[in-house]
């Protein structure tokens, strides 16, 4: 045994042996973790130094105020109700799965636990050939249990975005926005995406800069926003709950994919009307603003400032040619909450964002236009008769 | 797995080693060096893989500037490859006069290969610049030659290595003369450029003989 | 620590000895307090992130700020502690499992700790310049384009994933080539230790797959540097390019991160139970399996981008699949436990946590499998809540009990162990309270990566005990040091087998000579030191006494200085891809004479007599 060891790859050197923790090596150590301790905390000041830039007080906060929550397992449409029953079958299977661990695992912690002065070691035995079969072969079937509806599921509803009654609308991911056009019904609208009760809809997802990803949780289905790529998704939509009176019931959104500073600030709503309510805003939806006050004739001429990057319906604005860079404001007055649904759509926060748009959302693109308090006032009237419950 | 042996050198070489060579008994048999060059083989596989499959998807996708069809000119690339090929032969012949303890003859087929090597570069240099300043195809012109600079230019590092890696290996041998047969690290090198001419002649051929496809 | 008259002039104490160390046992060291001190940073993002977190519409944290913190978090506690803590682990034991004297290239293993400290701190340097990367740590394209991301905020991360990942590939091949090569006599591969055979799979990963992100990442700094559209579709470029190449890279690193600890896990219950791991061959395969699965699961990462439903299908069914010999190693853990004798010591309390935790991440991991509930699940808080089962209930808590159970043999001392039990209640507890809530909270439709959220969503109350659990949390980390520190000093002295281990480090004295083994052993058995101290039927053999041993026959490798010198050239290489915004003219200096360091120190090195 003791002419087998290494040879030659090392130099012959002499050595002292030495037994026990030798201290040097640790001081050494300590001495290094010093040194590291100065680093860390300098470190750390610096990083407390970055962060406290945005220790400021801003008002980047997000209103509430929809009606129906992010919840994701709703089952209000066709999909999420697929989703909801794959959900629970492997739901159940895994938590099954999960006691079959569990409790084998504390029966033997408990019924094997070492006996107070019995020294001498247990009976060493290295495994169970039938063992290691049954418990590779049962959780394959439990998974086909999974597998299978899983399969069915995806390409049902891959096989759905095809139907000739749909509904086609093309969503676009901005930062920090979400643009609907109907191509059908030429309307350009972003936050709210309208749609009627209990019919097909056919969305064409895709980004204008980075990856966004477009996310109603109780329709089910989020889909990626990929700038190079059209990504379809399609439902069909529940049953409206009430009549009109609120303008539709408004389901939340919000954008899942980090696309910048202002991600968490980029929420969208589906609005679900009823066929006739769906039709009204249809009509009603690119009607141009009711101009009947003074103050909001000025509102209406200040708005030519606006339109390098924005349009409303039926005023010169939309007769520029070329995709705008800002979001369409026909029927802006009407919208629940305004900046991508961050605050409730009111004269108040209205004149926040037009006095500093940055105050509300970090990075937005919308510049400082250095608008007096008369302009906004102005503005702010004329935009909020950009709405369809006018007609 | 072998048992180790313990009593000879790395197994299977009939040749003694210098005091220089390191070599240790190992449970595979494989010296560790050439068993480290292997496994960096196979990192260097799935380092070109992705580069060719990149080129491959991207080739055809450029929005304007020049395509590979325009620009290749496979005629001066097969001699460039004819001259890789044959630095890989000097390399094989400069292994066997080491292990043969030849001096001179292993001394001077390094230097064929480092010449081989210089040589490849210098087609590579001269077929970028026409490239850069003929073609109007910089780095940047279009995703095409995004991929080609990205693909083919990290083979040229790769051959660079290589060339300095013989370039030392044979100062190291003008210096030390007959003292100095270290048949291990010839060997570990010349793994180490065959696999540099096995990549190139894969890119040559799914860059340019596949040009229209 | 030994002295040896013919090491160049190279001293054994102090600083310098540490720096220009090529001993596998101080650089796991050295591996093991620079992961420590990562954690510590990444745990504070954590902390700032909860507490913004804990309640509706906060301002203590901006948007940006904490977008940063999200991707430093992640990217930190990955690359910069649960890799280097795992490293720590195979560099300090791997020799001394499989009987060497040391690693097949101990100047390389050196360079592999260098490079990994000088990346992590350029990483971390962020902070000091505030260009803190806020892209995720996954840093999607095209995000990370210098149009949407003009400041050097993504060139740190670039540069240092790029650092990083080449001190891994290092590693790598220096433990791939070891392991296989480097076994003392008679131990076959079906003979060396379980955590030898993970800490192999592992290294196979990495050789594989780093090679990807690395192209990954230049194609990235240079669509960045030189305008090239590598991920801009504007240029024919793809966006999904860039996710498809990290995470055929970023599968196979969770189960980098994963298999190391499972391989602790495993050497420990042993241990713990005093009986030999169950199943053990089939423990292998299972490890072989998932490495070789994790190529072929890693667009379940995309389920919702819009691949189509073959692919989604495919992936799906690939991923269930490498759930079962992930299944098969937790049933084994258990009839380890079986019929065993189980010491609940700090490191056992550990390990078990971790078969129930991982389970419970495992099976939420399950529900992702299937892209129909992924397209609920994906980008929201149950997918926090899963990969933090796994990392931090599974990995982290391996690494800890690994910490608990081979602290003896590194330092001798025992550490202190009423208070390791507080303390490891205080992490399983404040852990569980953290994030078994983030489940309700993605259920409710919570999405990852937002900074704020409003009053009325329904998520008040969830995000309130996940701080509070994340506090508690911390609290465990303190009190870890604190008994680390202790124990440092005052712990027991811990003599060379304190757990009456399984596995030839226990037969070693605590901490190892330099030179690790007086006489390389001859294996005739797996679990090789047990089979020396008892024979088949559980009695005490009695051991031969130690032959005599001729010290002037040993022979070690010297230490060197250019594994620090040819990392820094490295850094320096990387540093100046950023400095562009200092002069054209000190940018390239700073990369050529970073080129030109790494070429002289590497002639210097492949000269110096090793």
């Amino acid at each position: 045994m003791s002419d087998e060891r290494s040879s030659n790859r090392f130099r012959e050197v002499n050595m002292r042996r030495k037994t026990g923790i030798a201290p040097s090596p640790l001081m050494s150590l300590l001495f290094m973790m010093r040194m590291w301790g100065i680093g860390a905390a300098s470190w750390l000041a610096s990083g407390a130094a970055w962060a406290q830039k945005s220790f400021d007080n801003m008002p980047y906060k997000l209103d509430g105020g929809f009606d129906n929550p992010m919840t994701t397992i709703s089952g209000i449409t066709e999909l999420s109700r697929d989703i909801n029953h794959l959900y629970l079958t492997t739901t159940i299977i895994v938590v099954g799965v999960f006691f079959a661990v569990a409790i084998p695992l504390i029966y033997t912690l408990y019924r094997f636990r070492a006996k107070e002065g019995d020294d001498t070691p247990p009976k060493q035995f290295h495994g169970n050939a039938i063992l290691e079969f049954m418990w590779t072969v049962i959780p394959v079937i439990l998974l086909i249990f999974i597998a299978i509806p899983t399969w069915k599921t995806i390409f049902k509803h891959d096989g759905l975005a095809a139907r000739p009654d749909a509904i086609k609308v093309h969503v676009i991911g901005h930062q920090w926005w979400w643009e609907f056009q109907y191509p059908d019904y030429g309307i350009k609208t972003a936050f709210e995406l309208h749609l009627p009760e209990n019919t097909p809809v056919d969305l064409s997802i895709t980004s204008a800069d980075v990856s966004h990803a477009f996310w109603i949780p109780k329709f089910g289905g989020k889909t990626s926003a990929i700038n190079g790529n059209i990504n379809r998704l399609s439902w069909v939509t529940p049953l409206a709950k009430m009549p009109e009176v609120a303008g539709g019931d408004y389901y939340q959104g919000q954008c899942a994919e980090l696309c910048g500073s202002s991600h968490a600030l980029m929420r969208h709503v589906g609005v679900v009307h009823t066929k006739e309510g769906f039709e009204r805003w249809v009509k009603a939806h690119n009607q141009a603003p009711k101009v009947e006050t003074a103050s909001q004739r000025e509102g209406e001429q200040l708005f030519g400032r606006c339109i390098a990057c924005h349009a409303i319906e039926g005023t010169p604005s939309a007769a520029i040619p070329g995709d705008k860079i800002g979001p369409n404001l026909s029927s802006f007055g009407s919208r629940s909450h305004l900046a991508a649904g961050i605050r409730k759509n009111n004269e108040e926060n209205l004149a926040i964002w037009l006095r500093n748009p940055a105050d509300l959302k970090p990075g937005a693109l919308m510049p400082n236009l250095g608008l007096t308090e008369p302009e906004i006032k102005s503005l702010t009237s004329y935009l909020r008769q950009s709405t369809y419950k006018n007609y | 797995m072998m048992l180790d042996t313990h009593h000879t050198g790395s197994a299977g070489a009939a040749h003694a080693e210098a005091p220089e060579a390191h070599g240790h008994p190992t449970n595979t048999g494989v010296d560790n060096r050439k068993f480290a060059m292997w496994t960096l083989i196979a990192s260097e596989c799935f380092l070109f893989a992705t580069l060719i499959g990149n080129y491959l998807i991207h080739k055809n996708r450029g929005i304007d500037g020049p395509k590979p069809h325009e620009v290749y000119q496979i005629d001066i690339t097969t001699l460039s490859t004819f001259d890789l090929l044959m630095s890989s032969v000097a390399m094989v012949l400069a292994l066997y006069y080491c292990n043969a303890r030849r001096l001179r003859l292993f001394q001077f087929w390094t230097a064929v290969v480092v010449v081989g090597g210089l040589i490849f570069l210098g087609f590579q240099y001269v077929e970028f610049s026409h490239f850069v300043l003929k073609e109007d195809l910089g780095l940047s012109r279009n995703i095409f030659a995004s991929s080609f600079y990205l693909l083919t230019g990290c083979h040229g590092a790769h051959v660079t290595v290589g060339v300095i890696w013989m370039l030392a290996i044979l100062t190291t041998s003008l210096i030390k003369g007959e003292k100095w047969f270290n048949s291990t690290m010839v060997e570990v090198a010349g793994l180490y450029w065959h696999f540099v001419d096995v990549v190139w002649i894969i890119i040559f051929t799914v860059v340019y003989l596949f040009v229209y496809v | 620590m030994l002295a040896s008259t013919h090491s160049a002039g190279y001293s054994k104490t102090g600083i310098w000895s540490w720096i220009t160390t090529v001993d596998h046992k101080r650089i796991g060291i050295l591996y093991a307090v620079s992961a420590l001190l990562f954690m510590v940073i990444a745990g504070i993002d954590a902390l700032l992130m909860r507490t913004q977190l804990a309640m509706p519409n906060s301002d203590i944290i901006s948007a940006e700020t904490y977008n940063g913190l999200v991707t430093m978090h992640g990217t930190s506690m990955i690359f910069l502690f649960i890799m280097p803590l795992s490293a720590a682990f195979f560099n300090y034991f791997t020799p001394l499992l499989i009987g060497a004297a040391d690693v097949a290239f101990p100047r390389l293993n050196a360079l592999s700790f260098w490079i990994f400290l000088f990346g992590g701190l350029l990483l971390n340097s962020s902070y000091l310049v505030g260009q803190v990367p806020s892209v995720g740590w996954f840093a999607y394209a095209n995000l990370t384009l210098k149009q949407y991301n003009p400041t050097h905020s993504v060139d740190f991360w670039v540069w240092g994933i790029q650092i990083l990942g080449l001190a891994s590939l290092i590693s790598a091949i220096n433990f791939f080539t070891t392991i296989l090569n480097m076994r003392a006599p008679g131990m076959t591969l079906l003979k060396m230790p379980i955590f030898v055979w993970t800490t192999l799979v592992t290294q196979v990963l990495l050789i594989l797959a780093l090679p990807v992100i690395t192209v990954a990442c230049v194609m990235l700094s240079f669509d960045r540097a030189f305008g090239t559209g590598f991920f801009d579709p504007g240029a024919g470029g793809y966006v999904l390019m860039w996710e498809h190449l990290f995470w055929v890279f970023g599968h196979p690193e969770v189960y980098i991160l994963i298999l190391p600890a499972m391989g602790i896990v495993s050497e420990i219950l042993a241990t713990a139970s005093r009986k030999p791991l169950f199943g053990y061959t089939v423990m292998v395969y299972s490890s072989c399996a998932i490495g070789f699965l994790g190529f072929a699961v890693w667009a379940h990462h995309m389920f919702t981008v819009g691949m189509g439903p073959w692919a989604n299908a495919l992936f799906s069914a690939a991923t269930m699949l490498i759930a079962v010999p992930t299944g098969v190693k937790i049933f084994n853990w258990i009839s380890t436990l079986w019929g065993g004798k189980i010491r609940f010591t700090t490191a056992a309390l550990y390990a078990i946590s971790f078969v129930a935790m991982f389970t419970f991440g495992g099976l939420s991991g399950i529900m992702h499998s299937s892209p129909p509930i992924d397209t609920q699940h994906h980008d929201s808080y149950f997918v926090v809540a899963h990969f933090h089962y796994v990392l931090y209930g599974g990995a982290v808590m391996a690494l800890f009990g690994g910490i608990y159970y081979w602290f003896p043999k590194v330092t001798g001392r025992m550490m202190n162990e009423p208070l390791g039990k507080i303390q490891f209640w205080l992490y399983m507890i404040g852990f569980n309270v953290t994030f078994f809530p983030m489940h309700f909270l993605g259920v409710q439709g919570m999405p990852r990566r937002i900074y704020t959220y409003a009053p009325d969503q329904g998520w008040n109350l969830w995000n309130m005990v996940c701080t509070a659990g994340a506090y508690l949390t911390a609290l465990g980390a303190f009190l870890f040091a604190i008994n680390f520190f202790w124990s440092l000093w005052k712990g027991k002295i811990a003599g060379n087998d304190p757990w009456d281990g399984r596995t030839l480090e226990w037969s070693l004295p605590s901490p190892p000579l330099e030179h690790n083994f007086d006489v390389i052993p001859t294996v005739t058995h797996l679990d090789e030191w047990w089979h020396r101290k008892y024979s088949e039927d559980g009695k005490r053999k009695v051991m031969a006494p130690a032959p005599k041993f001729d010290p002037s026959t040993i022979h070690l490798p010297n230490p060197s200085f250019w594994p620090i010198v040819l990392a820094f050239g490295i850094l320096m290489i990387g540093t100046g891809f950023f400095l562009p915004g200092f002069g054209n003219a000190i940018a390239i200096g700073t990369s050529v004479a970073g080129a030109l360091i790494v070429l002289g120190s590497g002639f210097a090195w492949a000269y110096e007599k090793p």
